[in-house]
């Protein structure tokens, strides 16, 4: 599928506008304006756009932990202000300031995001069961790491999706690295998408850097799922540039990263790619680029504004317990 | 009233549900063809779509249920034996509790689940265990049990129109139990987290659900013709628990023995026991007495009869509080 103008200048905004969303995230945890941890995107923000940007509301998607799904959230087009506010521990939160990192968004279908890795698995086979069998188009964007797929729950997930041939992408992000482990040492083939093949299930690696190549891609596989003919694999190459989680060492088993693949992987940065793309292609100007980092970062002012003037919830004991089920 | 076997009941249970909601469907391993008879010819009425069968992959298999709910719709998942709940376990215990409460309460997940319990067939440890108790540790899950034909089919109609997670297990060594129900076409349902008096006494009662309720009942029978009268509560549900009944009771016989066909360790009998304590203590006459599986493996072949709770093992824990 080729991208139009308008598409890659969605596609370029939005890889803009998380990357700085990124950045305040990490500037707030750093500051400590932000409950738990953050788990920086950085360097891999481009997959999460390029797989989200064109998704319907009502498709489901279980966004990627790194990054805490704001990339893949905002892609989808998701006012996150409330999961900042829910990030703070604030009474406006989008689950009242109970769950720190874990959002929850069931009227944009994203249901969890698990503290388990590799529990989304399971309950994709749910959305693509109930997507197939009320006969509606909507499809499933399950995106998660080459971590991830050391869980058996990701060949369950694979399993039976194909075998029910329900409307799934399975969007590995391959940054290489699960916390300290490298891909290369815990997975025996260089290619997570060579799992596919173990399913009859059709599989596309993608430049994970590139945001046009990912959504190019993506959009083939939502096309395909949303016409009824089964799940597939996308594998985006991408980057981890910082360490798992912020104050976690940046180790590669038990060694720090060297200064090389630093330098080498910052080479490849999205939204610089992304950038000399649309000044060659004459998809934007310097000034209308400009534009686009300015109203990004006064979004992400006003997100901030409303946690930060919100109010810390604190309930009592007892109206907590009145809603641990419901009537 | 029909005199109908338990299993029948629960089918009977699952048909009038799924007959009146479209939502509600099962998911399993070999529901299709009934490995128990609860599920059996419901594929022929409500097709492959609504009784689905999965390969052997629990974490897939209640993740269709999980799903499922997300979206809405109304799942009842059968884990053949409740002991391969566990293969499953973060899912069916942790991320369905916690999905309500820890999203700040706007949805709830109306997912029934369901397996076969207990010893009696002398299968060991995981095909004969109890998972009741492990449940009812896990906040956020309603857990119930059976004891007759008549509470099986209400408290199974219950369970599926109830909007929280509810795990209810049956016992097979009362699958065949016959026992009275309503005529086909009367709706009726028993009500989760309300215990139920199974015999009326006033020197002792005894708390005891599933096999171990008809285990009860016998001993009451023969203790009966010695003059002690036993007064048999059948919990019905573990969360919510109807501590009221148990405390009602003990107002009339300041004794309590409690049967729970699990692990001592971290037991729900513990909890009784503990609640009691808290909320109950000047009303006991005697320290509460638990009759309970040791704790080791449940072995299986013969043994399986010497670590089970037996009518001789409730009949002496009745005498002992008595003493």
């Amino acid at each position: 599928m080729s991208l139009n103008k308008k598409q890659m200048i969605k596609l370029f905004t939005n890889l803009v506008r998380t990357s700085h969303y990124d950045k305040m995230m990490y500037r707030r945890m750093m500051q400590g304006k932000l409950i738990g941890f953050y788990h920086p995107a950085e360097g891999a923000v481009a997959p999460g756009v390029g797989a989200c940007t064109f998704l319907k509301k009502d498709d489901n998607l279980n966004p990627h932990h790194r990054g805490h799904g704001i990339i893949h959230m905002v892609s989808k087009g998701i006012d996150v202000s409330t999961f900042l506010a829910e990030h703070t521990g604030k009474e406006t939160g989008c689950c009242k300031g109970r769950s720190a990192f874990h959002f929850h968004y069931p009227d944009d279908k994203v249901y969890q995001q698990s503290g388990f890795i590799g529990h989304n698995f399971a309950p994709t086979v749910g959305w693509g069961y109930a997507a197939k069998r009320r006969g509606k188009s909507q499809v499933v964007m399950n995106c998660s790491g080459d971590g991830s797929y050391g869980e058996g729950r990701a060949h369950e997930s694979m399993l039976m999706c194909q075998n029910w041939q329900l409307p799934v992408i399975f969007f590995c992000e391959n940054n290489g690295m699960a916390i300290f482990s490298s891909s290369e040492e815990m997975h025996p083939t260089e290619d997570i998408s060579s799992l596919a093949q173990g399913y009859g299930m059709p599989a596309v690696i993608v430049d994970g850097q590139d945001v046009f190549a990912v959504a190019e891609v993506a959009m083939a596989a939502i096309d395909r799922a949303r016409k009824g003919k089964g799940p597939s694999f996308v594998e985006c190459k991408t980057m981890r540039f910082n360490e798992h989680d912020i104050g976690t060492p940046d180790l590669k088993g038990w060694e720090d990263r060297s200064e090389e693949e630093h330098a080498d992987m910052r080479k490849r940065e999205p939204v610089r790619l992304a950038t000399e793309r649309v000044l060659a292609d004459a998809i934007l100007t310097q000034t209308k680029i400009d534009g686009i980092h300015e109203a990004s970062l006064k979004e992400i002012e006003g997100v901030e504004e409303f946690a930060d003037n919100s109010e810390i919830c604190l309930p009592s004991e007892e109206e907590l317990l009145a809603d641990v089920f419901v009537d | 009233m029909r005199t109908i076997t338990l299993i029948d009941a629960i089918r009977e249970a699952y048909q009038e549900e799924m007959r009146r909601d479209e939502d509600v469907f099962m998911v399993g391993q070999d529901i299709r063809g009934a490995i128990f008879p609860h599920t059996k010819g419901l594929v022929e009425e409500f097709g492959s779509d609504r009784i689905v069968d999965t390969p052997i992959a629990e974490s897939g298999m209640y993740g269709v249920a999980l799903g499922a709910a997300q979206e809405g719709m109304r799942p009842i998942v059968d884990f053949m034996f409740g002991g391969f709940s566990y293969v499953t376990f973060s899912e069916c215990t942790v991320t369905t509790g916690q999905y309500h409460f820890l999203h700040g309460s706007p949805r709830s997940l109306p997912i029934v689940m369901t397996a076969g319990v207990g010893t009696g067939q002398r299968l060991a440890n995981d095909h004969a265990m109890s998972i009741h108790g492990t449940f009812a540790h896990h906040p956020g899950i309603k857990v119930a049990m059976p004891s007759t034909p008549y509470d099986a089919k209400g408290m199974f109609k219950a369970a599926i129109r109830d909007n929280n997670p509810v795990m209810i297990p049956w016992h097979m060594g009362i699958m065949m139990l016959k026992g009275d129900v309503p005529e086909l076409g009367e709706d009726y349902v028993v009500p989760l987290g309300v215990a139920d008096i199974k015999r009326e006494g006033s020197d002792v009662t005894v708390m005891a659900n599933s096999l171990q309720l008809q285990h009860a009942l016998k001993v009451a029978d023969k203790l009966q013709e010695e003059g002690i009268s036993c007064e048999i509560i059948d919990p019905r549900s573990f969360v919510p628990f109807d501590l009221d009944t148990v405390l009602k009771s003990l107002e009339k016989t300041n004794r309590l023995v409690v049967v729970d066909e699990d692990w001592e360790s971290g037991s729900f009998a513990n909890t009784v026991s503990a609640n009691v304590m808290e909320a109950g203590f000047d009303l006991l006459d005697a320290p509460v007495t638990r009759v309970t599986l040791p704790n080791m493996p449940v072995p299986g072949g013969y043994m399986e009869d010497y670590i089970v709770p037996t009518p001789e093992k409730i009949e002496a824990a009745i005498r002992k509080v008595l003493a």
